[in-house]
């Protein structure tokens, strides 16, 4: 994690980030004298990698640790299309491979998907011409560019701090692609924090026409930085920044409900605090601001072990449902498309990354949340599964976004083997 | 800086030597007139490949390929190497026996670099004999100017590999630290 010193001053709670900070180094020496604020926080204590803060002392022998990346492409007929499972009357094919660490989705309005990735740091342009599709690379060589999101002519593109806006993207690919053409760097109006560990971006554009971007929280569980653990937004030229919802650990996917127009998102629960939790959440902002609890309370009001305060819960806004224990919850759409069953109009579909820290696999699929527009009576259902067997305790794909195209199909991300998968129902 | 800039004068009049239909092993050549035939480095500065996981090696040439970091002699090289002949290449060095350099021991550095080495849980992700796993390198044995080279990189940001582990465990350590460290795990066998 890198301390951003020339912005180091301006943020208002810089002890807590500086302790943050200190517990991420495994340095012995005396510390070196810093530029801050407020006194330099006490000798650290040993200290794990990011991932790993939090882990107890009984578990330091833990063979658990984050799964590596796949940054080759995986050839189409490598892929076991056969072991993907959907309901009854649905299909699944490989709508594209060759893009490796393929993640977030968005679609442009002449029909090129731009994808987003984390190691590889790529953006991806995927062409849809007659059912042939081709794999550009827009970009590359950022810093994890998760964050791609379409309108009006424009791709913007988030990589950690760094926010950039290729315009007229569609005509220009090539352009992009050659460097001979340059995006617009809004970088500076964005000034969003540098912090790499969950700071790779989802984005959305909300029906106030205003760009929707999480802050995760740089660490598995500490105090985290004022300017952090929150979802923003921007007017798109990066004036205007509200936070919307705060005490949000790590949020790698939301949308807007297709009858109230407010913002749903799923945020990631810690680790290194028990097998079965705490789960994931998918959460609902009924009013501009809300605390949803990190790092003092989690999932369904389970109070943190490690960092407490008295009445942890207390002003926290509960989830709409829990979504699995460690089961990274990120990319989620509402389904809003004809061609699918009525039942699934408006119901949340989330793609789940699949676990690390645990010991049996879970997740690594996509899910179906059911709910009244008020965030009640919610139900998960399965909905594309088979990339873990459960027996073997192994998986082979990572679902890691979802997106509805005009058709009413839904394409679905798979991290691990750099495609995306086309579900469609009938016919 | 003279044996850097040595690095990329071979790598660069050996990239043309990619991508012409040439052979795993006249790409093991290229690779072996600065990593050591066997993977074993005899430049300054320059990792030995020999017994490093796979998925390391790839994640490695990959990044190389894609500027992360950025050296654009490794990137020329790769770039014009398909991805199964980088697979091959990592099986290759993967299987090459390392010969640790047979530097002497300094009791004080190694017991310093022990230390830390404890503390900062390296053993974890590396595993406790530092042999390595999957996208984790093997550091037991690699040669000790390059080691201390790149944690110096990784502390400055400016490498990161597939994720930002490294980055966030040295933030703040100093070079003296570093090169403890450094000797503590070229001593590993």
């Amino acid at each position: 994690m890198t301390l951003p010193r020339s912005f180091a001053p301006l943020f208002a709670s810089f002890a807590a980030f500086a302790a943050q900070v200190a517990c991420s180094s495994i340095s012995l020496d005396q510390p070196k004298p810093q530029p801050v604020v407020a006194p330099v926080a006490p000798a650290a204590p040993p200290a794990p990698p990011t991932w790993a803060q939090g882990r107890p002392d009984s578990m330091a022998r833990s063979a658990l640790a984050p799964h590596a990346p796949v940054l080759t492409v995986t050839a189409a007929e490598k892929i076991p299309l056969d072991r993907i499972k959907v309901p009854d009357g649905f299909k699944v094919e490989v709508w594209v491979s060759g893009a490796p660490g393929a993640r977030m989705m968005t679609r442009a309005d002449n029909g090129t998907v731009f994808v987003g990735t984390r190691a590889i740091g790529r953006v991806y342009a995927i062409s849809d011409t007659g059912g042939k599709r081709e794999v550009k690379v827009l970009a590359s060589g950022l810093t994890q560019p998760n964050g791609v999101v379409y309108k009006n002519g424009s791709l913007y593109v988030a990589a950690i701090n760094q926010v950039f806006r290729y315009d007229d993207v569609e005509k220009m690919i090539d352009a992009y692609a050659t460097k001979s053409a340059q995006p617009v760097d809004m970088t500076a109006a964005f000034n969003l924090p540098t912090h790499q560990h969950h700071g790779w971006k989802f984005l959305a554009i909300g029906p106030d026409n205003k760009l929707y971007i999480p802050i995760g929280a740089p660490c598995n569980i500490c105090e985290p930085p004022a300017t952090n653990a929150q979802i923003r937004r921007y007017n798109l030229d990066g004036s205007g920044m509200e936070v919307v919802a705060r005490g949000v650990r790590n949020s790698v996917g939301f949308d807007f409900h297709p009858s109230t127009g407010e913002l749903w998102f799923t945020d990631n629960g810690r680790d290194w605090a028990g097998e079965e939790g705490p789960q994931d959440e998918l959460n609902r902002i009924g009013k501009i601001g809300e605390n949803f609890g990190f790092p003092y309370c989690h999932a369904s009001g389970i109070v943190d072990p490690d960092i407490k305060k008295p009445d942890a819960c207390d002003g926290v806004t509960m989830p709409v449902t829990l979504l699995g224990p460690h089961a990274a919850a990120l990319g989620m759409r509402f389904y809003t498309g004809n061609m699918f069953p009525a039942e699934y109009k408006d119901s949340a579909l989330v793609a789940r990354h699949g676990s690390w820290n645990r010991t049996q696999k879970a997740g690594y699929d996509v899910v179906r949340v059911t709910a009244t527009p008020d965030g009640k009576y919610a139900n998960v259902t399965p909905f594309v599964t088979g990339f873990v067997d459960a027996s073997a305790n192994t998986f082979w794909g990572r679902p890691a976004d979802v997106m509805q195209m005009p058709d009413g199909s839904v394409l679905v991300s798979d991290e691990q083997n750099g495609a995306i998968y086309r579900v469609s129902y009938g016919k | 800086m003279r044996s850097a800039a040595l690095v990329v004068v071979l790598a660069l009049t050996c990239g043309a030597a990619f991508g012409q239909g040439n052979s795993v092993s006249e790409a093991v050549a290229v690779c072996s007139a600065c990593h050591g035939k066997d993977g074993n480095a005899v430049l300054a500065l320059t990792p030995s490949l020999a017994s490093q996981p796979e998925t390391f090696l790839v994640s490695q040439m990959i990044l190389f390929r894609e500027g992360l970091p950025q050296v654009p002699a490794m990137a020329a090289v790769f770039a014009k190497t398909s991805e199964q002949d980088l697979v091959d290449l990592a099986a290759y060095f993967n299987k090459q026996t390392l010969k640790p350099g047979g530097q002497a021991r300094n009791a004080e550095m190694y017991e310093k670099g022990a230390a830390l080495s404890k503390r900062g849980s390296c053993g974890g992700c590396h595993l406790p004999d530092y042999r390595g796993r999957d996208q984790i390198p093997r550091l037991a044995g690699q040669r000790e100017d390059y080691l201390a080279a790149t944690m110096i990189a990784y502390r400055d940001s400016k490498r990161s590999g597939t994720d930002t582990t490294m980055t966030g465990i040295l933030y703040g350590i100093s070079d003296a630290e570093i090169k403890a460290l450094a000797h503590y795990f070229a001593q590993q066998k």
